[in-house]
């Protein structure tokens, strides 16, 4: 309780010093005008597609590892289950922009807090398309940006390939959660990572073939 | 062609005599001694395994396989060799991982959970298991096979396993296969062949 009271202060001394310090997050780009309404993210869209990657999950240092499977059940709802290297279901959850149901989930991971955090990372991985209110670009990227209730998603379009390679959701100060993409062609990305930047959380995904 | 056919026959059999009998009482106590005489014959066993994990929304089931070994009395080290290098060990009340190099280790002295896994891998590979009190036990018998089925009795580990199945080649009283199905109706199944019974396997295997 102690420990968790003092992680809350430094958590908030942290946050004091960075919006004191911290403007917004776009300073360091120029806007542009609109170039499109709308930008598309394929990457977990194809309803006949098993999204399956090997899964490491770095929390507060402590490792995890295990696979991660998302699947496209209908027009607006993906599956993702999480097992361990051995098929145990740790988790199973059905998420869509605006529905959240949990089938199952182990009881060493049934918290509040960490169900919260997989479902607004989950939801901004999952999400198909992005409505588009404001451009800017920096030297590599054209970077769109889209309003979330009280956060904003930007999504970042290299100008050489003109893919989706990154994703930052943010509030209006800071940058909270990043999703990288590598990508193995136009609409599969072979490796993925989500990064918080307000907790010490990394998920990173490795696409692997089932034989 | 040759190949389709002999496919086909392998499937058509396969379906035929995939049908279960329940075993009677005498068919029970005689398949469990032959069982427990092999298994107290092993010391040491290593087999490859292919595990497919299905779940009933995906359009096929994950495969990933690789080798197991095992050396009285609690040795034991599963290594999943494709698609990725994942290597699980057993030992002294601990679990070694090591994950595409990356290694780690967990205290299982206090997982009752893990204790519990551990004793449950190595009775599934072994066979020996029908003494466990933590299951209902029944028993089924098909062409060339015999299955044992266990349903667990306590409420935390029925959250997670609803039921395992061994089954066993007729002839040699080993486990071929074990499948465990999960509360809904999703399951893992590791089909193990090339077994070799008492090689000699050096304690320096089951480092990580």
């Amino acid at each position: 309780m102690q420990k968790s009271t003092i992680q809350f202060l430094l958590i908030n001394c942290f946050l004091a010093i960075v919006l004191v310090s911290c403007g917004s997050v776009t300073k360091n780009y120029t806007p542009k005008k609109l170039d499109k309404k709308t930008v598309e993210v394929p990457y977990f869209s194809e309803p006949k597609t098993d999204y399956v990657y090997k899964t490491n999950i770095t929390v507060y240092g402590h490792e995890m590892s295990g696979i991660f499977i998302a699947k496209k059940i209908n027009d607006t709802t993906h599956r993702v289950v999480f097992t361990t290297e051995f098929g145990n279901k740790l988790f199973d959850f059905e998420i869509s922009d605006t529905t959240f149901k949990v089938n199952s989930i182990v009881s060493e991971l049934d918290k509040k807090i960490l169900i919260n955090t997989l479902k607004e990372d989950f939801r901004l991985l999952l999400k198909k398309e992005y409505v588009i209110q404001e451009q800017f670009e920096n030297e590599s990227d054209n970077i769109y940006k889209s309003a979330d209730g009280n956060r904003d998603n930007y999504l970042f379009v290299s100008k050489k390939e003109q893919k989706l390679e990154k994703l930052v959701r943010s509030s209006k100060t800071k940058e909270k959660i990043t999703i990288t993409f590598t990508l193995e062609n136009d609409i599969f990305a072979k490796k993925v990572v989500i990064l918080h930047q307000n907790i010490k959380l990394r998920i990173e995904l490795n696409y692997f073939k089932s034989e | 062609m040759k190949t389709k056919i002999a496919l086909l026959i392998l499937f058509i059999s396969g379906n035929l005599f995939a049908q279960e009998q329940k075993m009677t009482d005498a068919e029970i106590a005689s398949f469990k001694q032959d069982v427990n005489v092999v298994s107290k014959k092993i010391k040491t066993l290593s087999t490859d395994f292919v595990q497919y994990k299905h779940m009933d929304f995906l359009s096929k089931d994950i495969e990933t396989s690789g080798k197991m070994i095992f050396k009285e009395p609690n040795l034991l080290q599963w290594q999943y060799k494709k698609p990725y290098n994942y290597s699980i060990v057993f030992k002294n009340g601990k679990i070694l991982i090591n994950d595409e190099g990356k290694k780690s280790a967990v205290d299982i002295g206090n997982s009752k959970i893990f204790g519990r896994i551990n004793k449950l891998i190595v009775g599934s590979v072994s066979g020996n298991m029908f003494d466990d009190k933590e299951f209902a036990i029944s028993y089924f018998k098909s062409k060339g096979q015999n299955i044992a089925k266990f349903v667990p009795k306590d409420a935390t580990l029925k959250k997670y396993i609803k039921q395992i199945e061994l089954t066993f080649d007729k002839e040699e009283a080993t486990v071929v296969q074990v499948k465990l199905l999960e509360s809904s109706e999703d399951y893992t199944r590791i089909v193990l062949k090339n077994k070799v019974i008492n090689a000699k396997i050096d304690d320096s295997v089951f480092t990580n």
